[in-house]
C-alpha cells in the first residue's frame, strides 16, 4: 500500500512540475496568440476597406458585422463581415467587404479545410478576385445561373462560398438600420 | 509435365475440363466486343482507339513487370488485355489519350503485379485504375462527355422535344439536360435548392417533375437500352452488354448469382426510394436505374471476377446484394451520380470476410 | 557504441519511417507538401530531443512501474509547449499542421525512443539518438512530401517545377496517395538495401 502511495506521489510531482511549466508558457504565449488573431482580422478588414473606422454591430440574425465609416466625414463606406458555410469537408470562412450599395469590394478566405488541390484552391486570388464588383443578384456559381466561375472539380466549395456571401449580404442589407444612425 | 506435377496429391473429387485462364479471359474479351462495336458506332473511331490503347498499355506493362520480377511472362493469357480494355471502357470517349495509358499502367502495377500477379490481387485492377483516374483527374474524367452522334442533346436525346421551350423556360435546366449524363440529371434533381431555382425560373411550373418523369419515359429507356446516350465507352448500350453477358452465362464462364442479386437489389431499392418530391411514382423508374450508368458493365463483367469475389454460393448472394445496396445508396444520397465502381471495390475488400462467414460445414464431424 | 554511430543510424539503418515503420500517422497525414513535412519533422525532432534529455536524466528516479505515464507526461508537456509557441510565433505553419501537433504526443517514435533508448542510456547518447532519429524522420517525411507535392501539385516548396502542360495527379496529395507513395518508397529502400 505504502509503495503505491509513493508511486502516486512521484507521478503527482511529475504532473505538477509539467503543469507549472505549461501554465507559465501559456501566460507568455496566450496574449501573443490573441493579438495575432485580432491583428489578422483587422488587417483583413482594412485590406478590404482602407482608411476607415470600424464599428462592431450585430444583425437581427445574430451575424456580427463591422460598419466602416470615413473617420472625417462620417460617411458610410461599407460593411465587412465573416461569412461561413459548410463546404465539402469543412466550414469555409470568408471575410467579405461590401460598399454602401452592397456591391462586393473584395473577399478573402480566412479559414477552410477543403480537399487539397480542389476545394482548397478557393484561397487563390484567381478565384477570390472575381467576386469584386459583384452585386447580390450575380453571386451564384455559374452552374446555378450566376457569374461566379466555380473551381474545376469543386463546385460544392464554390457554391458554399457564393451562398454564404449572398446570405450574409442579405442579412446585413435587411437590417432596419444598418448604418446605426437614426 | 514434370515429375513434380504428377506426384501432387490432393483431395477428391478430381474434375478435369478444358477451362484455362487463357480460355476464360479471351472469351470475356470476346463478350465485350459487341459493346466495343456499339461504342465505335456511336462515338466514332476514337472510342476504339482509346480502348485499344488501354489494352495494349496493360499488356506492355504486365510484360515489363514480369520481366523485372524474373517470372514467366504470361501476357498471352489475356488477363492484362482484359484489364486494360475494361479500364478504357470506364473512360468517356472524349478523354485525352494519356488517360487510359496511365490508368492501365496503374491498374496493372499497383492493382495487380504489386500483390503478386494474376490471382493475388485483392480488388479488381480495372476498377482500381478507374478510381485512381477519378481521384487524380476529376475534370478530365467527367468534363465533356462526348455528344452522341446525330443528336443535339448529349444527355437525353429524347428531351429534344421539350428542350427548345426548355431553353426559354429555364436556362439552368436546359444546361443540365444538355450537358450531363442521365444519372447526373437524376442526381441534380435531388438537390432541393436546384429544383426550387429551376421551378422559379420557369415561373412556378413543376419543371423538375417534368424533367424527372421524362427520364422514365419509354423513349429515354429505349435510348439507354440501345446506347444513344452520353457516358463512358463501355456503358454505351445495355443491349450490347447483355448480349455479351448471355454468351458468358451460356459458356458457363460467369455465374448468375452475383449479377442477378446485384441488379435485382438496385431494381427493388430504386423503385422504393428512387423518386423525387413533386414527381409521380413511375413503374419504369427501376428500369431507368438498371439501364443507366455502369451497372450492366459492372454487374456482369467486373463483379464476376474470379479472384476478387466470394467462392461460396451464399457468399456470392451476399456480395451481389451488398454491391446493389452500396450502388443505390451512392446514387441516391451520395456525392457522386454513379457508384458502381466504388461499391464493387468495397465489396471486393469484404470478400475474404464473406468467404470466412459462409464457409461450408465439413461433413462427418461431431457438432460442438 | 559511439556518438557518431548513434547520430547516423536514424538515416538509413534504423530509419524510423522506412525501417522501423514508426509514426505512421504524421507520415501519412501531413506530407501533402514539403513545407508541411519539414515543419512536422522539426517539431517532432524538437520534442524528441527534449523528451530524450529529460527522460535520460530522470531514468534513475523513475520507478519502472510508472515509467510509461511519466514519459507521456514529459512528452505531452513538450508537445503543448511546441503547440503554443508555434501558434504564437509561426501562425501560418501552425495553421497548416493544425491538428497534427497535439498528435506528436502519440507519435510512436518519441515514446519508442524514450522506452528503447533514453531510459537505458546517458544524456549525451540520448541526444545523439534523438538528433539522428529526428533527422531521419524529417528527411523521410520530406522525401514523401517531395514526391507527393511534385506529383500531386506540380510544385516543390511552392515553386512550380513541372512544365505547365503537366496536369498534376491530385490523388498524390489526397489520403490514398500517401499510402501509395509510402509503399513505393519503402519498396525502393528495401531494394537498395538488398543490393548492398
Amino acid at each position: 500500500m505504502k509503495y503505491y502511495l509513493k508511486l502516486g506521489l512521484i507521478l503527482f510531482i511529475f504532473c505538477a512540475v509539467a503543469s507549472g511549466i505549461l501554465a507559465y508558457i501559456n501566460t507568455l504565449t496566450a496574449p501573443v496568440i490573441a493579438e495575432r488573431k485580432a491583428l489578422a482580422e483587422i488587417q483583413a478588414r482594412e485590406a478590404l476597406i482602407p482608411n476607415a473606422e470600424f464599428e462592431e454591430k450585430e444583425s437581427d440574425q445574430g451575424l456580427t458585422y463591422y460598419l466602416a465609416k470615413d473617420p472625417e466625414t462620417d460617411e458610410i463606406l461599407g460593411y465587412t463581415f465573416i461569412a461561413a458555410d459548410l463546404g465539402y469537408s469543412s466550414t469555409v470562412q470568408t471575410m467579405v467587404g461590401v460598399d454602401s450599395e452592397f456591391k462586393v469590394l473584395g473577399v478573402q478566405i480566412i479559414d477552410q479545410g477543403e480537399t487539397p488541390g480542389l476545394g482548397a484552391n478557393c484561397t487563390l486570388p484567381i478565384f477570390t478576385n472575381q467576386f469584386s464588383g459583384m452585386t447580390l443578384e450575380e453571386i451564384y456559381v455559374d452552374k446555378d445561373g450566376g457569374v461566379v466561375v466555380s473551381l474545376s472539380g469543386a463546385t460544392i466549395t464554390s457554391r458554399c462560398i457564393a451562398n454564404s456571401l449572398r446570405e450574409g449580404i442579405i442579412d446585413v442589407k435587411d437590417e432596419p438600420n444598418p448604418g446605426g444612425e437614426q | 509435365m514434370n515429375i513434380k506435377d504428377k506426384l501432387t496429391v490432393s483431395a477428391a473429387p478430381h474434375v478435369h475440363d478444358k477451362t484455362t485462364v487463357k480460355n476464360v479471359m479471351w472469351n470475356v474479351v470476346l463478350a465485350l466486343v459487341p459493346a466495343l462495336i456499339f461504342a465505335t458506332y456511336y462515338w466514332g473511331i476514337r472510342a476504339l482507339l482509346l480502348s485499344l490503347t488501354g489494352a495494349v498499355t496493360a499488356v506492355v506493362c504486365e510484360a515489363l513487370i514480369q520481366k523485372l520480377r524474373k517470372v514467366p511472362i504470361t501476357v498471352h493469357d489475356g488477363s492484362a488485355f482484359l484489364t486494360g480494355l475494361l479500364l478504357a471502357f470506364n473512360i468517356h470517349a472524349g478523354a485525352p489519350i494519356w488517360l487510359p495509358v496511365i490508368g492501365a499502367a496503374f491498374a496493372i502495377t499497383v492493382g495487380k503485379q504489386v500483390f503478386g500477379g494474376l490471382g493475388n490481387n485483392p480488388v479488381n485492377p480495372a476498377l482500381l485504375g478507374r478510381v485512381f483516374l477519378m481521384a487524380s483527374w476529376p475534370t478530365q474524367m467527367t468534363a465533356g462527355w462526348v455528344a452522341v452522334k446525330d443528336s443535339a442533346i448529349s444527355g437525353l436525346n429524347d428531351l429534344t422535344r421539350i428542350a427548345t421551350d426548355l431553353q426559354s423556360l429555364s436556362p439552368k435546366a436546359y444546361e443540365l439536360v444538355t450537358s450531363a449524363t442521365p444519372l447526373k440529371v437524376a442526381q441534380t434533381l435531388r438537390d432541393s435548392s436546384f429544383v426550387a431555382d429551376i421551378n422559379a425560373q420557369a415561373g412556378g411550373l413543376n419543371l423538375s417533375g417534368r424533367i424527372f418523369s421524362s427520364l422514365t419515359e419509354m423513349e429515354t429507356l429505349k435510348s439507354l437500352f440501345w446506347g444513344n446516350i452520353g457516358g463512358c465507352i463501355g456503358e454505351v448500350s445495355a443491349f450490347a452488354l447483355l448480349l455479351g453477358a448471355a454468351y458468358l452465362l451460356y459458356k458457363n464462364i460467369i455465374e448468375w448469382r452475383i449479377p442477378l442479386f446485384y441488379i435485382g437489389t438496385v431494381f427493388v431499392f430504386s423503385f422504393l426510394f428512387g423518386g423525387i418530391p413533386g414527381s409521380e411514382i413511375s413503374m419504369m423508374l427501376p428500369f431507368f436505374h438498371i439501364f443507366s450508368g455502369g451497372l450492366m458493365l459492372g454487374a456482369f463483367f467486373m463483379a464476376t471476377d474470379y479472384t476478387t469475389t466470394p467462392l461460396t454460393k451464399k457468399g456470392r448472394i451476399i456480395f451481389g446484394i451488398g454491391c446493389g445496396l452500396l450502388t443505390i445508396i451512392i446514387r441516391l444520397v451520395g456525392g457522386y451520380p454513379e457508384g458502381v465502381s466504388y461499391s464493387i471495390l468495397f465489396m471486393n475488400v469484404m470478400t475474404p470476410l464473406i468467404d470466412m462467414l459462409t464457409r461450408p460445414k465439413a461433413f462427418g464431424r461431431v457438432k460442438k | 557504441m559511439n556518438f557518431a554511430k548513434e547520430l547516423t543510424k536514424g538515416l538509413i539503418k534504423d530509419n524510423p519511417i522506412f525501417v522501423l515503420v514508426l509514426g505512421m500517422c504524421p507520415t501519412l497525414a501531413v506530407t501533402t507538401s514539403v513545407i508541411n513535412a519539414l515543419g512536422m519533422g522539426f517539431a517532432a525532432t524538437f520534442v524528441l530531443l527534449c523528451s530524450n534529455i529529460i527522460i535520460s536524466l530522470i531514468k534513475n528516479i523513475t520507478p519502472s512501474k510508472i515509467r510509461i505515464p511519466v514519459y507521456i507526461v514529459v512528452i505531452a508537456a513538450f508537445v503543448s509547449i511546441v503547440d503554443m509557441v508555434m501558434a504564437a510565433y509561426l501562425p501560418a505553419l501552425h495553421k497548416s499542421l493544425g491538428l497534427f501537433i497535439p498528435l506528436i504526443v502519440v507519435n510512436c517514435i518519441i515514446l519508442g525512443r524514450a522506452e528503447a533508448f533514453a531510459s537505458k542510456n546517458n544524456v549525451v547518447m540520448s541526444i545523439a539518438d534523438a538528433l539522428g532519429m529526428g533527422l531521419g524522420f524529417t528527411l523521410s517525411l520530406s522525401l514523401v512530401g517531395t514526391v507527393r507535392e511534385i506529383v500531386g501539385a506540380g510544385t516543390w516548396l511552392g515553386m512550380r517545377v513541372t512544365p505547365l502542360t503537366y496536369d498534376p495527379a491530385l490523388i498524390a496529395i489526397l489520403a490514398p496517395g500517401a499510402f501509395i507513395t509510402l509503399g513505393f518508397l519503402m519498396a525502393l529502400m528495401n531494394m537498395l538495401k538488398e543490393k548492398k
